[in-house]
């Protein structure tokens, strides 16, 4: 009796103890954020009267709030445009807004979207064909490929913001210890010259590359098999997959794993996103590196940035071709913008875009956030050059971007692509046994496409 | 005489019973202390049927249809004949059936182990115990998202033990190596509370039949075999339960600590579930199968072998 | 005899160095991902030796702030405590986690009283039934739950997670609680009945009052399960504003790929406070697990 009085005694003084602290972490942490707290029980979103809502990623420049806040300075008499923060991870962001879109459309206007959403908005209505809008004249300024991407069955669903292209880039200042000084036109001359270079200058990896299994896996093994020659669909027909024609597709395929199997790019290549390659290259640990140009901006950033290299040691090169003499391709990365079909005021929401697309805007995103204007003209503008290297430096790669298959099933064509590319750089499936699953799976897939959206 | 008094007898009986069942019924709702028990677990009854029965009823139906942009239609079959053709099913059935045996496996050996131990008396028994139930208050993902660390290629503390040890190959970009690596993640992070569980049925035993047993001349490893086991049946069945059922059902430990390279059962579903467009239908076969695997599951332990929930 | 003596001996090193090894594999993993938090990067990244191993060399170039409290700290602890995106999660996740628990306590206290002390022919389907429910593979019902959810607006809300957290933290409260009830001597509540209290001020004015210690560990033990939860979270919860630590803590593998560092800070931040938790209260957590289990 007294040991369970005694007991009790000392629960209720460590649920005092509890209590107090409990609701003096929650109601310290929800003061500090009460609406917030509030809109995620109520899914609410108070949007005042006359304002547009543009999503995208996370602003880590801060040149997406200065802009709008321009926007809105130059508009103060008409509507403003407020930025909504959408998850970092694309396939989050678009999980939300294709949520949003079944649901009946959702709340944003104008939305920041990826270069491989236009084919998956447009079929299924869910943003606004923008052909009329965005007028031939308007794109003559425009780098094709970026048009190119946002079309799709003959209209054409976003305005291109900024563009993005693989490249590769190299040690400049190895490749002349080793006594070479044109970089590598073909994968067999950069596996011969990585080899020579790794010998010679004792530098651990040859070539890095983006082998894990995401859609940046996707992008690297396309350009394997595009860089061979092959092609998923023929030129604007989204209904003929002729990927295992002729074999250069699993040829291109076995490039990939060749460079793993004889110790040019290492066996953790497999896990490698675009940060861990870029680790390894700015570390001085590879020779060549397959990359988006950003991490010619983190090379600029020096040691804060954490590269142990300078940029007079870097340079960069249209990828590597199959056979020589062959023209070369590159993944297309890139941002655009969309106007929701639900939205009420779509010509106010095409006037935003209007305004971000004007040359003086890209160049201002061209240096604040290191994004790539998607304007032919910027890449002449010595200005622009000399302010922003890393537009210098993609300059003659930009034209060669070539988007990924467009189709409305691209979510679930980039599931299959980037498990079997994996496959083969892990060294579990054979090139050619790879590109016939896809071949097969694909083909159901577009079969799927034609049946459902009658293309 | 017979067998017609016995008909009507037995008739009467039957009616009798019905009788006697629906009368008891109506006592049951007459009995205001009855009546209201059925008020107090009625809240719970609700979220069970709306939020458990209905949902998996609704699976089912959805598992039959083929469910596109513009296009629902009845498919009886259909889903679970592409599910069963598709490598990848195959690939995710094999990751959580390895893991789930070999996991549940060393759990087992390693929890008895340490219960028996855990069960003498010595100094520093209390601490122990209290160390043994840390890593279960570990969120899975964040165990997962550590052990990931430790198995990176170039800081990974096991990634550096298992070079040392003559393995040359990169832990995470290899399958198998990360399904190993998910394994004794999940032996790291479980086997001290399958260790407690067993303890827990262990000091249930009374000290007196080892005696007993020792008096007779029984060596240790009989008294383990003959007095220890059979003793502990009905806690190494709800344990070895509720382990398989969890392993079976592995998600969250696969999505942190592989970035979602490895496929279990159940992030097979979500991928089709959430991430496809085209195939969202096979998720939903893919969801009932996982459903009716489980009550498979449930159901060996339950009338074969005898595991009986604990129950006072 | 002798020879019992020189056994028990070697049987004794042997058992301590049983309990030792045990006690070192659970612990290393958490010291390991403390120093991994608590070291320059460049540290990191250096082959361990038996050496080097035990030794923590702080980096204190960081400046934390926590809650207006500015302190000198490790880099890695800076940059996480100043990631909004984490600290969102943390607040998700208590908002998340102490709904789940409020509700399941009132909606099992009150179930868990009529199951274990009122005799009535639904007692035993019903228990069985809820703690069947354990069993259910809760993956098999994110595609209809998904599909409700957004036909009544909920989702992308908290109470996405909320709802099927509840459903699966009932059994649970449950389970514990009728084995705490049970325990409970009956004579007070006899004594009320007899006073001709109902059943419900039976429960109110004399359970309740009594169930302090067993409401305290079936609070604890449904919060802990609530705030690790992953699966409907992360499914049903589609923007940073609503996602809770859990969600938050794997996507920190692609935003900072390379700073290890950060990562295990984030790990061990998350942590740190449920491990306090069930440092404090693990008597009462171990033997609440295990109740029942026995028979």
């Amino acid at each position: 009796m007294g040991q369970s009085r005694g007991a009790r005694r000392r629960g209720i003084d460590r649920r005092d103890f509890l209590k107090l602290s409990g609701a003096g972490l929650l109601s310290a942490s929800v003061l500090s954020s009460c609406s917030r707290v509030t809109s995620g029980f109520t899914g609410a979103e108070t949007v005042p009267e006359g304002t547009l809502i543009f999503s995208m990623g996370p602003d880590s420049s801060g040149v997406y709030a200065k802009v709008i806040d321009k926007f809105n300075k130059e508009n103060s008499d008409g509507i403003s445009v407020q930025y909504r923060e959408m998850p970092t991870d694309s396939g989050q962001y678009f999980d939300k807004l294709r949520t949003d879109f079944q649901a009946g459309g959702g709340s944003i206007d104008i939305i920041g979207g990826d270069v491989i959403w236009p084919s998956q908005f447009g079929p299924n209505e869910w943003t606004l064909d923008l052909s009329d809008r965005f007028t031939e004249e308007m794109r003559e300024d425009f780098l094709e490929p970026t048009i190119t991407a946002n079309t799709f069955d003959g209209a054409i669903y976003g305005v291109p913001w900024f563009t993005d292209v693989g490249m590769l880039f190299y040690r400049k200042d190895l490749l002349e210890e080793a006594g070479l000084d044109e970089p590598p036109k073909t994968w067999d001359e950069l596996i011969e010259m990585a080899r020579e270079v790794q010998e010679k200058t004792d530098t651990r990896y040859g070539f890095v590359f983006q082998g894990a299994e995401y859609e940046g896996g996707v992008v690297n093994g396309l350009e394997f098999v595009y860089n061979a020659g092959a092609e998923v669909f023929l030129p604007d027909d989204p209904t003929n997959v002729v990927l295992d024609e002729g074999g250069a597709a699993a040829e291109g395929l076995a490039v990939q794993r060749r460079l793993v199997e004889e110790g040019i790019a290492p066996e953790a290549v497999a896990t490698y996103k675009e940060l861990e390659s870029q680790t390894a290259f700015i570390q001085g640990d590879a020779v060549f590196m397959r990359n988006w140009p950003f991490v010619y901006g983190t090379i600029l950033g020096g040691e804060e940035a954490g590269s142990a290299i300078k940029p007079e040691q870097v340079a960069v090169a249209p990828l590597p071709t199959l056979e020589e003499g062959a023209e070369s391709v590159s993944g297309q990365g890139g941002w655009n913008f969309f106007i929701n079909a639900t939205s009420e005021m779509p010509d106010e929401c095409f006037k935003f875009i209007e305004f971000m697309i004007q040359p003086e805007i890209q160049k201002e995103f061209a240096i604040g956030a290191s994004l790539l204007p998607p304007r032919a003209s910027l890449y002449e503008d010595e200005k622009l050059l000399k302010e922003q290297p890393v537009v210098e430096l993609a300059k003659d790669i930009v034209t060669l971007a070539k988007p990924r298959p467009q189709h409305p099933f691209y979510s679930d064509m980039s599931l299959i692509m980037a498990d079997q590319f994996n496959e083969v750089v892990k060294g579990n499936a054979e090139p050619a046994d790879a590109i016939s699953t896809l071949q097969s799976e694909l083909e159901r897939l577009t079969n799927l496409g034609t049946e459902v959206y009658d293309l | 005489m017979g067998v017609a008094t016995e008909r009507l007898s037995a008739r009467k009986e039957k009616r009798g019973r019905v009788g006697t069942a629906w009368g008891s019924l109506r006592q049951e709702f007459n009995d205001p202390e009855k009546r209201t028990a059925y008020w107090m677990i009625l809240p719970t009854v609700l979220i069970v049927l709306l939020i458990a029965a209905w949902p998996i009823l609704y699976a089912f139906y959805l598992s039959f249809q083929r469910i596109l942009p513009n296009v629902t239609e009845w498919v009886w079959f259909n889903n679970y004949a592409v599910m069963f053709s598709d490598g990848v099913f195959y690939r995710a059935l094999f990751n959580t059936g390895v893991f789930t045996i070999v996991s549940v496996f060393f759990e087992f050996t390693l929890g008895l182990a340490i219960a028996m131990a855990l069960n003498k008396r010595f100094r520093g028994q209390g601490t122990a115990r209290a160390i043994a139930i840390i890593p279960w208050a570990f969120p899975t993902v964040v165990s997962g998202a550590m052990w990931r660390l430790f198995y990176q290629d170039e800081v990974g503390i096991f990634a550096s033990l298992a070079s040392g040890l003559g393995y040359d190959g990169v832990i995470l970009a290899n399958d198998f190596s990360v399904l190993i690596g998910a394994i004794v993640s999940d032996v790291w992070k479980t086997t001290p509370f399958v260790a407690l569980l067993l303890l827990a049925g262990l000091q249930t035993i009374p000290g007196d039949v080892y005696e007993a047993a020792r008096v007779d001349g029984a060596t240790k490893w009989q008294q383990f075999v003959r007095i220890t086991l059979p003793l502990l049946k009905p806690a190494i069945l709800v344990a070895l339960l509720f382990r398989t059922l969890d392993a079976w059902r592995v998600y969250d430990l696969f999505w942190s600590m592989s970035d979602r390279q490895l496929d279990s059962l159940s992030t097979y579903v979500f991928e089709f579930v959430r991430v496809s467009q085209a195939d969202f239908s096979i998720g939903n076969a893919a969801a009932v199968f996982v459903f009716v695997s489980s009550i498979a599951i449930a159901f060996v332990f339950v009338k074969v072998l005898g595991a009986r929930q604990g129950e006072a | 005899m002798h020879d019992d003596n020189k056994q028990s001996l070697v049987g004794r090193v042997g058992f301590y160095l049983g309990i030792v090894l045990f006690l070192i594999f659970t612990l290393f993993p958490l010291y390991w991902v403390f120093r991994m938090s608590a070291v320059a990067s460049d540290e990191l990244f250096k082959s361990p030796s038996l050496g080097t191993m035990f030794t923590v060399p702080f980096d204190l170039t960081g400046k934390c702030d926590l809650f207006g409290l500015k302190f000198t700290c490790p880099i890695s602890y800076e940059t996480v405590l100043a990631d909004e995106l984490y600290k969102d999660g943390l607040l998700n996740s208590l908002i998340i986690a102490s709904i789940t628990t409020i509700v399941c306590l009132a909606v099992g206290s009150v179930a868990a009283y009529a199951l274990a002390r009122i005799d009535f022919v639904a007692q035993k389907p019903v228990l069985s039934t809820v703690l069947a429910i354990s069993f259910f593979p809760a993956v098999a019902i994110i595609s209809p739950l998904f599909i409700q959810f957004q036909s009544f607006g909920i989702l992308n809300t908290y109470w996405a997670a909320i709802i099927p957290d509840i459903m699966f933290a009932l059994p649970l409260t449950i389970y514990l609680l009728v084995a705490y009830f049970r325990q409970l001597p009956p004579d007070l509540e006899e004594a009320a009945k007899v006073d001709g209290a109902s059943v419900w001020q039976a429960f109110f004015r004399v359970t309740v009052p009594l169930s302090a210690p067993g409401v305290v560990t079936t609070g604890i033990l449904t919060f802990i399960f609530a705030w690790n939860e992953f699966l409907f979270a992360n499914t049903f919860l589609l923007e940073p504003k609503v996602q809770p630590a859990t969600v938050i803590i794997p996507q920190f593998a692609s935003i900072y790929t390379t700073d290890y560092g950060a990562q295990a800070a984030a790990a061990l931040l998350m942590t740190v406070p449920l491990v306090i938790l069930v440092l404090l209260f693990q008597r009462r957590i171990v033997s609440g697990l295990t109740a029942g289990a026995v028979k």
